[in-house]
């Protein structure tokens, strides 16, 4: 378990570092777009996240302040 | 003539003309000058059917209002309404005779010699979900939220609080977030007492719940077209852990089949962990969005979920995005497909399956699409669902003495069986649902 | 300010640094375009009214007015006079923000006119990047001197206002002001912007030369609208501050395709006050670039 968490947040870390190659303020045009987030459509992810929840063990990644429900 | 910017040797007059212009354009607008998002409302409204093949069905309408102000700050108000009807497995096991299970909402229904014996119930859930977004300066933004919900057994309040931090040239984000949970569980008919037979009498009041979320994520524009991030986050959760209507069978060690129930007990605490890596690359067209997540906790259950979706604009007023996911799960260490009798109690059990060694694979997609001179979008989503567990249960081997059908009660549950070598027994269930979304600003 | 519904695009016309100013948006949606020719105008003449030399309420004038006192700038300004500071070095001495003393010497009206030495040697005396001292946000401009961001103030307010509009939406657009300009991407489908480039011979009619722009600025730099004739010869506006003429030899119109429009427009001016060397220094360079001699 202990190393788990090291090796998570060796991840979480490694993401930090900053990259050898930069990304100039008008190489951006493509970030703006809304479809550019790692949740592209957010009621479909509220709805899925209540269902896999209900249908499995685990909980989500995302949220932290996920609503309780009777299911699990 | 078409002109491309095509890569050329710059001389050191461009690099250092292209340095300082980058510098000069990189410096911040004075306040007053910055607009983010453009001010307004949205109406989301969403609704969910939801069917698992001879077991439960749910119907779902939601919605959202949504109100951006000009300073950035954000309002959201989210309603949802859960009808839920059908049936839920009880966590018994298949018998060979015909079986009749009575649960503590006062239905009966009776099952066939190789089905998964479950129970009847019916359910109408209230839930109501507030968030506030407050920029605090350029780089740093706050959210907080509360929800609230309520079903005929369980009720929910909590609340959240998210912050997030652009650095390094807002190219990273770290967000850092956490959340609390107090629940209350009033079972219909009360609460059953743990591993004791389940037509054991149950005992009234309510049961309390609390859960504590903290969690971390870090997430980078690697270059112009990808975007990575990373999240870790913990659960804690003390208090009435165990699902009040669960039975586990006890299994008699000469036939072989179930004789008795007893009602499920889980402990009372539990920590879960989980790591979470996403990515999002725009390709020339299309969007390629994938993540994957490991969790772990404190009962033993460890699972893998990848998931991932390619975005498609089909024209310029609509779009399909196909999604897969695959989920595996190992079991919880007090996870049993069914107890033997005779042998002591354990401290816990439970043959819920969601518990089990259980897979699920999903396959669908979505399609967008603006109506064309009107402001909202419609999205129409399929997807189809498989989950089974994998493992042997302690089913019958002998067929039982003096019943005409021990050979046919021997066939029909070895019917699942995967192989003569006792491969998996797949309980596969079938689940399709139907997503119709609607979402207008004004 | 207006705002016209064509063939798949808006486009939304005002008026900022004297000049037309346009915003073309590819978008059906009015709201997208009314929002985005918003923030664009908005910054344009935000700019305008910062740092225009024609104005005696804003920071520009108290510098030139200072009288040999220091002023202390803000982080704008203080990046502007940075970057200015870079051109002079770059260009060794030939781009020069306190070159503006000078027009009153000439007049560039189209006319014939004889220059007066004694005033351009009088003026030449308050000429010199060298002569100010620009340090830690705080600038001395000895008396009599002026700074003059015209030279500059048009390609920033193209950049900053594409970023004001990149963040209002996500509409692919193209800003052209008086003829700086910057596409921040392809239409939709796919197809560039198409842009024309005036015939410095016939100004206001006809185009030398049509491109297909997808993403980057073009800025053009000659003396197509502002020139003077003297003894016959017709000499731009671009006066290069070592003589106090203007530059000599210098090609009737450049125009350099960067990144961005400030680096567009600086490559287009150091080009034009390279005189007859204007096409070399930008082949050099490696920038696409269109010079009309």
């Amino acid at each position: 378990m202990r190393r788990r968490k090291l090796i998570a947040l060796m991840l979480l870390a490694g993401l930090g570092i900053p990259g050898c190659a930069t990304v100039h303020p008008w190489d951006r045009d493509l970030m703006a777009k809304p479809t550019m987030r790692f949740v592209p459509l957010p009621h479909e992810m509220a709805v899925d996240d209540h269902i896999y929840f209900s249908k499995e063990g685990s909980t989500g990644g995302m949220d932290a302040a996920g609503g309780g429900c009777g299911c699990n | 003539m078409r002109v491309q910017l095509a890569p050329s040797p710059a001389s050191s007059i461009r690099q250092r003309l292209g340095a300082a212009a980058c510098l000069l354009l990189a410096g911040s607008v004075p306040a007053a000058a910055q607009t983010s998002v453009a001010p307004g409302w949205q109406l989301e409204t969403t609704g969910l059917f939801y069917g698992e093949q001879a077991r439960a069905r749910v119907v779902e309408p939601m919605a959202r209002l949504a109100r951006q102000f000009a300073n950035g700050r954000a309002l959201s108000l989210g309603l949802a309404v859960d009808a839920i009807t059908g049936a839920s497995p009880t966590g018994g096991l298949p018998t060979g005779t015909v079986q009749t299970t009575t649960s503590a909402s006062g239905q009966a229904s009776t099952t066939t010699a190789d089905a998964v014996p479950t129970h009847a119930f019916q359910d109408l859930r209230g839930a109501v979900d507030v968030g506030w977004v407050e920029p605090l300066g350029t780089l740093v933004s706050a959210s907080t939220s509360a929800h609230y919900s309520q079903e005929k057994d369980y009720a929910s309040l909590g609340g959240g609080l998210k912050t997030s931090v652009d650095l390094l040239g807002r190219l990273v984000t770290l967000t850092v977030g956490g959340g609390f949970n107090r629940d209350r569980v009033f079972p219909t008919g009360g609460t059953a007492m743990g591993l004791a037979p389940d037509s054991t009498p149950r005992l009234p009041g309510d049961n309390a719940k609390e859960v504590r979320t903290g969690l971390v994520g870090l997430s980078r524009v690697v270059s112009r077209r990808w975007l990575l991030g990373a999240t870790g986050s913990q659960t804690r959760e003390t208090g009435y852990l165990t699902d009040p209507y669960k039975v586990v069978s006890l299994v008699d060690p000469v036939t072989q089949l179930p004789v008795a129930q007893v009602n499920e007990e889980r402990p009372s605490e539990r920590t879960r962990d989980d790591v979470l890596g996403s990515s999002v690359y725009h390709f020339e067209q299309d969007i390629f969005y994938a993540n994957y997540r490991y969790y772990w906790d404190d009962w033993g259950v460890r699972s893998h979920t990848l998931d991932m979706k390619v975005r498609h604009d089909l024209s310029s007023e609509s779009w399909v995005q196909p999604h897969v996911r695959l989920y595996a799960q190992s079991p919880a260490r007090f996870f049993v497909f069914g107890l033997t009798q005779g042998q002591p109690l354990p401290e816990f059990a439970s043959a819920d399956e969601r518990l089990g060694p259980l897979r699920t694979a999903t396959f669908g997609a979505t399609y967008g699409f603006h109506v064309p001179g009107h402001r909202g979008e419609f999205t129409l989503r399929a997807e189809y669902m498989y989950q089974w567990l994998v493992g042997r249960p302690p089913t019958a081997i002998a067929p039982i003495p003096g019943t005409g059908g021990g050979d046919n009660v021997r066939r029909s549950i070895a019917a699942e069986d995967d192989g003569a070598n006792g491969g998996g027994q797949h309980l596969g269930t079938n689940i399709g649902t139907l997503l119709i979304g609607y979402t207008v600003p004004f | 300010m207006g705002l016209e519904h064509l063939e798949g695009y808006f486009l939304g016309r005002f008026e900022a640094m004297a000049s037309p100013c346009e915003l073309l948006v590819d978008s059906d949606d009015e709201r997208t375009a009314r929002a985005a020719l918003e923030a664009a105008s908005a910054e344009a003449l935000r700019i305008e009214r910062k740092f225009s030399r024609y104005r005696a309420d804003n920071i520009v004038h108290a510098i030139n007015h200072s009288a040999g006192q220091p002023v202390d700038v803000d982080e704008e300004l203080a990046g502007l006079l940075d970057y200015a500071a870079t051109c002079h070095e770059i260009s060794n001495g030939r781009f020069d923000i306190t070159s503006g003393v000078l027009r009153r010497v000439w007049t560039f009206d189209g006319r014939e006119h004889a220059p007066d030495p004694t005033a351009i040697a009088a003026a030449l005396a308050l000429v010199g990047w060298g002569r100010v001292t620009w340090r830690d946000r705080r600038i001395t401009l000895p008396a009599g001197m002026e700074i003059d961001l015209g030279g500059l103030g048009k390609e920033y307010a193209v950049d900053r206002a594409a970023a004001q509009v990149a963040a209002a939406t996500d509409a692919a657009f193209l800003a052209n002001f008086g003829g700086d300009l910057f596409a921040s991407g392809p239409r939709r489908g796919g197809q560039p912007w198409l842009v024309g480039v005036e015939d410095p011979a016939t100004p206001g009619s006809g185009q030398k030369l049509r491109l297909e722009l997808a993403r980057g600025a073009l800025a053009t730099s000659g003396d197509a609208r502002r020139y003077v004739m003297v003894g016959g010869r017709r000499l731009g506006h671009i006066l290069d501050p070592r003589t106090g003429w203007p530059v000599a030899g210098a090609p009737r119109s450049v125009t350099v395709m960067a990144d961005r429009c400030t680096e567009a427009g600086t490559l287009a001016t150091l080009a034009i006050l390279r005189g007859p060397d204007a096409a070399r220094f930008l082949a050099d360079q490696g920038v696409q670039h269109w010079v009309v001699e």
